[in-house]
């Protein structure tokens, strides 16, 4: 296999496993975000629930635009297109995610009910809705957007923002993405918090999880019967990154599942998703919330390499122009970036990974009531 | 093929300058105080002595405010290029991408990490380690800095890229020259210590307000100590690195320099190079192409700009000329490479690499060809459109010249005062010069204004180019309908006047609080609060 | 042994603390300039603290 390939081959499994690890940790502060006003029933008991992912959430942004750095750099033509077309929802996304470090920050910091109740609700916003724009940004991709480029590669939209909106199977993807959310929130103030916070994440991590098997099993049969995207014609997987030239494609009912029947192997990815589902929902009804959070977060790969593997090689198929999709093979950046950023990739992921444990390891504990609200540090 | 809408383009030029210039109201203060809290814990940890770690928890909880913001609004940035520079981040996303992505695997993960420790690991850490993590905290925060620094180099000089006529883009092709590129490290030195006196003027204004007022003198006096030998060294940096950047402009971005200094026409127009004057006020009218009520200095600009005695600064209206064989030239260049695109054939690519480096020009005039399509340009209408095209390369020299004026007068002010406020407080005269307290209490908003005027310089000047040479800012945005950029920046304004409302809100009632007053925590004499986070026992494995 | 350790890690940082000067002392004249200058104005104004200290032992308490 040539370099390249190999290049653009390990950059698209990277994707996914930025995209898998925003989910995760991401995921967890935003379930905890939406949860606080149904766990916390007063001030004192939501500013625990705040606690416990207080020292950690600011690190856990940073999987989120680490996803934007990396996606500019070793898809920048997905990253221009992508960002462009989702524009009116990337917005919406964009302020709530600035809403939350400022809630955050500032709730606690202004003894005033009105005050903490607004940015109680920030919360809420800030939460619920990044979580199902996640979802339904796949669930959109899924179903292929409608762009074209010029000849100097420029974008063109050629349809309304309303359609990524309303739209049933993207809404059934971002609740979905929720769902899970609020089964990663749940078990992570389950480890950290006790009695009350506990019982009733208890009850969300459950059902989160429950409601998102159930829905990744209705998506599942969804993909299967809708439209998806096929190469009609051989394509050069080490071809120059551009998607004016080089592919043809053909839009086919039943396309994305041509990789499964191809490799039947595949079929361990969606299987991986609801054993995390289903597994995490039994360890929180056991008690065992660390294990139901790494159940979530094994739910999380799972979902998110069944619709890899699903669409593989394309990342974001066009539905009025299909030649002109963007895959692993025309939408990445150049050898010589890939090569650069993969060095960087292998040589800080592992100091990243070992400092984010040690700093989660230092924080280890039970939040107690009494203790954050003394404490005039505490969030 | 649609046309890029002139609209479109202008709102969101207004809204990413608008939300950049936000981010970077709360940025400096960030590069600058951690370092600062740095200094305070080293002072601590040395000398063991409790009043230092109150100051590091104190200006901690200030810092925290701000922060914050900070990373919130940088998140905006990041997402901007995408949403609303799409032709960008196509054109040069492979190598502009990188470092930001660097950024954030070297940088923002440490920075965000380390600083929840900082703020919640005083009982969990030891001296030494906690000391530690708040250098890395600083570290992060100024590596951050570095690598956006290195990207927006790029875009004033570009270095370790090339255009390739098949991808329709810069690839990436030299990593030691995109990171170590002049333009890059000369910015981000600037930019970091300019962070590093918007911190000390930050801490010296509170603490004299505290002195004023004759409250925590123990506090504020080591703090405005501390602040004032800070800022002192760091504004003669920043001076000194003014002026590398300015004789790099003057290299790579001639347009930029001489909209800088009001420059129209060649310095030597009038007698000599060397008698040129450098113009400490004038009105420069972009419609009329000249400067009115000129106040310089005779004999100044040449030496301050070239280092030399006698080179040549070019003026405006001369490098317009010389713009227009350049627009013709690029013009070709476009022409054959959308041939190329279409054929792959040797011939168009031939006369594509005869007139490459004027391809950014050919962009220039794309924008007055009818329908926006360079196909249509005839020998009959070619001349009037290269005639508007050149007279584009010209970025508003008022606004460029004006803001770099104001940055720069703040900037000697501030060695002035710093001067005065070290020298005053090493000597233990503070209490004896209440006019230099007041002043410093006045001044603390001034280096922030100060960095905004060094942006809207640097990146106003960089007009009309948004990868200088090669890529005309038109040609850059995403072609969005108006309605796009109505709703988001409707959302911008409400969200973020909240946020700064709310901001100042919370900055003055702690700063007027005091350390002690809202922080029992601080002072383990007094008894203290118990630490939010109890340490786990061993038998206590209840959180698994 | 935990003395031996002691120096090898230091042994380390100064080790890096050379590559990083030598690497921004050939190619990056300003990036060394940043490095030397920030440790130093960190250094110096926490000297300048000590000072204090030092002035207000013996002095009469002004600031």
């Amino acid at each position: 296999m040539e370099i390249y390939v190999f290049l653009k081959v390990i950059w698209a499994v990277l994707l996914g496993v930025l995209l898998t690890g925003l989910a995760t940790m991401v995921g967890m502060d935003m379930g905890v975000g939406a949860l606080l006003r149904f766990v916390g029933r007063n001030d004192a008991e939501r500013r625990v629930a705040l606690n416990i992912i207080g020292p950690h959430w600011d690190g856990n942004q940073v999987w989120f635009i680490l996803g934007g750095g990396a996606i500019f750099a070793a898809f920048p033509t997905l990253y221009a297109t992508s960002f462009s077309v989702f524009y009116v929802v990337m917005i919406l996304l964009l302020f709530s995610m600035i809403l939350r470090p400022v809630a955050f920050e500032y709730r606690s910091k202004v003894d005033a009910s009105r005050w903490r109740a607004s940015w109680d609700w920030a919360f809420l916003v800030s939460g619920a809705l990044p979580m199902i724009v996640y979802g339904a940004a796949f669930g959109n991709i899924l179903e292929g957007v409608g762009f074209h480029y010029s000849w100097t590669g420029q974008y063109f939209q050629d349809e309304s923002f309303l359609s990524y909106l309303l739209n049933p199977f993207a809404i059934l993807c971002g609740v979905m993405s929720l769902a899970l959310a609020l089964h990663q929130g749940g078990t992570m103030l389950m480890m950290r918090g006790e009695e009350p916070i506990y019982g009733r994440a208890r009850k969300f991590a459950i059902g989160g999880a429950l409601v998102a098997a159930a829905l990744f099993a209705v998506g599942g049969v969804w993909v299967a019967n809708m439209n998806g995207f096929a190469f009609t014609a051989p394509v050069n997987p080490a071809m120059p990154a551009t998607p004016l030239t080089g592919q043809t494609v053909a839009v086919q009912p039943g396309a994305w599942l041509h990789n499964y029947a191809t490799y039947p192997l595949m079929w361990l990815a969606p299987i991986l998703g609801f054993v995390g589902m289903l597994g995490g929902a039994a360890m929180v009804a056991l008690r065992k919330p660390a294990v139901a959070w790494w159940c979530g977060a094994l739910a999380w790969a799972g979902t998110i390499s069944t619709v890899g593997l699903s669409m593989f090689p394309f990342l974001m198929p066009s539905t009025t122009s299909p030649n002109q999709s963007l895959t692993v093979w025309n939408a990445t950046g150049s050898e010589y970036n890939l090569g650069w950023m993969l060095f960087f990739a292998l040589v800080f992921t592992p100091i990243i990974i070992t400092y984010t444990s040690w700093c989660f390891y230092v924080m280890r504990g039970k939040v107690k009531v009494e203790a954050v609200v003394k404490d005039t540090h505490s969030y | 093929m649609p046309l890029i809408d002139p609209s479109v383009v202008d709102l969101s030029r207004l809204q990413f300058a608008l939300t950049a210039l936000y981010h970077f109201l709360f940025v400096p203060l960030t590069l600058g105080m951690t370092f600062i809290l740095a200094a305070m814990e080293t002072v601590y940890v040395i000398t063991g002595k409790p009043i230092y770690k109150e100051m590091t928890q104190f200006w901690g909880k200030l810092f925290g405010i701000n922060f914050a913001i900070g990373v919130a609004t940088g998140l905006t940035m990041e997402f901007e290029f995408g949403t609303n520079w799409s032709m960008y981040s196509h054109f040069v996303g492979d190598v502009f991408g990188t470092p930001l992505a660097i950024e954030g695997l070297m940088a923002f993960f440490m920075e965000s990490t380390f600083i929840g420790l900082m703020f919640f690991g005083w009982d969990r850490l030891s001296k030494p380690g906690h000391l530690a993590v708040t250098y890395l905290t600083a570290l992060g925060s100024n590596l951050s800095a570095l690598w956006i620094l290195i990207a927006n180099g790029f875009m004033q000089n570009p270095k370790g890229a090339s255009f390739d006529p098949v991808t329709m883009r810069m690839q990436f092709t030299s990593f030691l020259h995109l990171v170590f590129s002049d333009d890059a490290q000369a910015k981000f030195v600037h930019t970091s210590i300019a962070g590093f006196v918007t911190g000390s003027l930050f801490v010296m204004g509170i603490s004299a307000f505290y002195i004023l007022k004759k409250r925590h003198k123990e506090l504020a006096a080591r703090s405005f100590r501390m602040a004032a030998i800070f800022g002192i060294i760091s504004t003669l940096a920043v001076v000194t690195l003014g002026d590398a950047l300015g004789r790099l402009d003057y290299l790579v971005q001639p347009t930029k320099i001489a909209a800088i200094e009001g420059l129209w026409q060649n310095s030597n127009a009038h007698s000599s190079a060397m008698a040129a004057p450098w113009l400490l006020f004038a009105l420069p009218n972009d419609a009329t192409q000249s400067n009115s009520a000129e106040i310089g200095i005779p004999y100044v600009l040449t030496p301050l700009v070239t280092h030399s005695e006698n080179k040549v600064i070019p003026g405006l209206i001369q490098q317009e000329q010389q713009a227009a064989p350049r627009i013709e030239n690029g013009i070709k260049a476009l022409d054959a490479l959308q041939q190329y695109g279409q054929d792959h054939d040797a011939a168009s690519l031939a006369t594509f690499k005869q007139y490459e480096q004027d391809m950014g020009y050919g962009f220039l005039a794309q924008r007055y060809a009818p329908d926006q399509n360079l196909a249509l340009v005839t020998p009959q209408n070619q001349q009037e459109i290269v005639q508007k095209a050149s007279r584009d390369i010209v970025p508003n020299v008022f606004v460029t010249f004006w803001s770099f004026r104001i940055m720069m007068f703040l900037g000697f002010y501030f060695v002035a005062l710093f001067a005065f406020a070290a020298y005053f407080s090493l000597t233990n005269r503070l209490e004896k010069h209440p006019f230099l307290l007041k002043l410093s209490v006045w001044s603390i908003p001034l280096p922030i204004l100060a960095c905004e005027f060094g942006w809207i310089t640097a990146e106003a000047g960089r007009q009309p180019w948004s990868v200088y040479g090669w890529l005309p800012t038109f040609q850059a945005a995403s072609s969005h309908p108006v309605g796009y950029m109505v709703f988001s920046l409707i959302g911008f304004a409400l969200l973020y006047s909240t946020f700064i409302a709310a901001e100042l809100y919370l900055m003055f009632k702690f700063a007027r609080l005091g350390p002690h007053e809202h922080d029992s925590h601080t002072a383990p004499a007094q008894g203290g609060a118990a630490p939010m986070f109890a340490k786990p026992g061993l038998a206590d494995k209840s959180w698994q | 042994m935990s003395t031996f350790f002691k120096f090898v890690g230091l042994a380390l940082v100064i080790g890096f603390a050379l590559f990083l000067a030598v690497v921004a002392g050939d190619y990056g004249p300003w990036y060394f300039a940043w490095l030397v200058g920030t440790t130093m104005i960190v250094l110096i104004s926490a000297a300048g603290a000590v000072l204090f200290d030092t002035q207000e032992k013996s002095g009469k308490g002004d600031i």
